[in-house]
């Protein structure tokens, strides 16, 4: 625990250095690379990295790299895993294992895209929440309880019927619901900042709340902005799996997983449980391995 | 107390209308023919224009939320597009088929997690400690329907110990019906035991590091009543609040686990609703849990100043 990157103390050098949020920028870029070291070297990380890895190479090369093609049905239908399927086809007699691989290609577009949106709607909500305090924090705070209060999931039903399937959709669902979580963890992270003395001095040579807020607290406040956006990708994929399931993703024939699971549980009782069961593995490896990457940014970034 | 409570109550009721306006402003979002949706693009004008006089859809947007508000205050949430029957008739019965399972996956979660929590937080950093905590760490971050679908092809395709389709026969012993349920349940329980777990071990390992667990152990009590006597209390308030937060969200995620099972609950009427574009129904759905949200909520906000009378004492200042 002894390499522990500790933040330097507040105006510790003269005023000659480039300062940024009462922190010399180079100090700062050494914490920064000093926490990256840390991060990198957890097992957590490595092993969620390569298997996050694994699942992007396969969204990007997609057709070039799995064995058949993942959309045409060529092949008898419902065959075993065995030598020629190592997972064998599904009941249209399309090859699973390729339909697997590419099957991470829509949910790593849209879970990413919608966590990164969300955070920061909830950096801009928090910050003014957090910054402004008053009836601003009051009045802000009610809202964002109240979508607290909405399970994301059949929030997703209602826009699906309203708004139609789409990935945008998903993307500005997810946004939105996650937002306000955001909003909170940031919220209470300003608070401890705005008080500080290079906040007062900022205030005093006439800055703007503007500028404040985003080029004095923001930098300081990045910690746990970083960890809520690990942990929101991993909700993300969470959710977005979820909507495709229930019918709110891509249309078919597109192979993602969510939407696979979704095309096959009910021959579960018919014992073919080859074209649910490798998507639905595939969906647990990816949200894991977020998860653990978010675990080992969150354990540093937190100590 | 009582003013605790008042005010608690007020500041749901606040948050319960915030909602309705959010599902409000949702549903009326997008400048939507009802009567054309639900009819189809082949039925005549006439037709189209009845029904949504019907409905009431053709009338001011403010005149529609002071009709969606007055239904919110008699919990009646209006009638289903479909098939004209009130929403409460069919929201009622699938939420207690729903309430069943939820109920049972708590029954399952709650004790293993906080023996869990307290198993792992004596242990801390040690081997069975870290194995719990990335286990819980695997299971909570993986989606319901993902692990209702591996347990269904595991336990009721391969092992046959569990039955394929959730429902049980009519007038079923309890017995019979838990024989149904176990399963789905588990699905349930096994994502929300990682995160409880994660919640009550944290509670635990913070209340051991204080100074009166401290002084407690100094005076030479037994671990186990410094355990039950002066940490418990204190140490799962934390994970009671996350538990009551979850009660919402299990009605939430237990669409996944009811589809895969086809159990007739909240998710498949809401899913059949998605189906007909049967908009009552499913607002009314959402409402209805954010209900159950709230009252999980207080009950535990409740709870715990029951538990630790500072809190009350604070908030009625």
């Amino acid at each position: 625990m002894s390499e522990l990157a500790i933040p330097p103390a507040r105006g510790a050098a003269d005023s000659s250095t480039p300062m940024l949020g009462g922190i010399p920028v180079s100090e700062r870029k050494q914490a920064r690379s000093e926490n990256w070291r840390l991060i990198r070297r957890r097992p957590s990380f490595i092993i969620g990295s390569v298997i996050a890895l694994f699942w992007t190479v396969c969204a990007i090369l997609g057709e070039r790299i799995t064995p058949r093609s993942p959309i045409k049905p060529l092949y008898k239908v419902h065959q075993r895993p065995g030598a020629q399927f190592l997972f064998g086809t599904d009941k249209t007699g399309r090859d699973v294992l390729s339909r697997v691989m590419m099957g991470s290609r829509d949910i790593l577009k849209v879970a990413p895209l919608a966590a990164v949106l969300s955070v920061i709607l909830g950096v801009i909500l928090g910050m003014i929440m957090g910054y402004f305090r008053g009836w601003v924090d009051l009045v802000l705070g009610r809202i964002v309880e109240a979508f607290l209060a909405i399970p994301v999931i059949l929030l997703g039903f209602v826009a699906v019927v309203v708004l139609g399937r789409s990935n945008v959709v998903i993307i500005s669902i997810v946004a939105m619901l996650f937002a306000p979580i955001v909003a909170r963890t940031v919220r209470s992270a300003v608070l401890a900042e705005r008080d500080l003395d290079y906040v007062t001095s900022a205030k005093l040579r006439g800055e703007g709340p503007l500028f404040i807020m985003f080029r004095e607290i923001l930098p300081n406040v990045m910690g746990p902005i970083i960890v809520e956006l690990t942990i929101r990708i991993g909700y993300a994929v969470f959710t977005v799996a979820t909507l495709t399931f229930i019918g709110a993703g891509p249309k078919p024939p597109s192979p993602d997983w969510g939407a696979q699971v979704s095309d096959n549980y009910a021959l579960l009782q018919s014992r073919i449980w080859w074209s649910t069961l490798f998507p639905a593995l595939a969906i647990a490896s990816l949200v894991i391995a977020i998860n653990l990457i978010a675990d080992a940014v969150q354990s540093v970034l937190d100590a | 107390m009582g003013r605790f409570l008042l005010k608690r109550l007020l500041s749901a009721i606040v948050t319960l209308w915030l909602l309705a306006t959010i599902v409000f402003v949702l549903v009326n979002v997008l400048p939507s023919n009802v009567g054309r949706q639900v009819l189809g693009g082949q039925a005549p004008e006439e037709l189209v224009k009845a029904y949504n006089k019907k409905l009431g859809t053709d009338r001011p947007l403010l005149v529609q939320y002071g009709k969606a508000m007055k239904n919110l205050s008699t919990l009646s949430f209006g009638d289903s597009y479909k098939s004209g029957v009130a929403v409460r008739k069919i929201i009622g019965p699938a939420m207690v088929r729903s309430g069943k399972l939820a109920v049972l996956a708590l029954l399952l979660t709650v004790p293993l997690a906080i023996a869990g929590g307290i198993y792992t937080a004596r242990r801390q950093d040690k081997l069975a400690d870290r194995a719990v905590v990335v286990a819980g760490l695997a299971t909570s971050s993986t989606p319901e329907f993902v692990t209702a679908a591996i347990l269904l092809s595991i336990f009721c395709v391969t092992w046959k110990v569990g039955k394929v389709f959730a429902n049980p026969p009519p007038g079923a012993s309890i017995l019979t019906q838990l024989h149904y349920l176990i399963v789905p349940a588990v699905a349930m329980a096994i994502v929300y035991l990682g995160y409880i777990v994660r919640m009550a071990r944290a509670g635990v390992i913070g209340a051991l590091q204080t100074d009166y667990a401290r002084t407690a152990t100094m005076k030479g009590l037994p671990k186990g009543t410094v355990m039950r006597r002066h940490l418990l209390r204190n140490a799962l308030a934390p994970t009671i609040t996350v538990i009551s937060a979850q009660i919402g969200y299990l009605f939430g995620s237990i669409v996944g686990v009811e589809i895969v099972f086809n159990y007739a609950g909240l998710g498949s009427v809401l899913r059949d609703a998605v189906g007909n574009k049967d908009i009552p129904i499913l607002s009314g759905g959402v409402l209805a849990v954010g209900i159950v949200y709230m009252i999980s909520t207080l009950a535990a906000d409740l709870l715990i100043a029951f538990l630790n009378p500072r809190i009350r004492l604070e908030s009625s200042r």
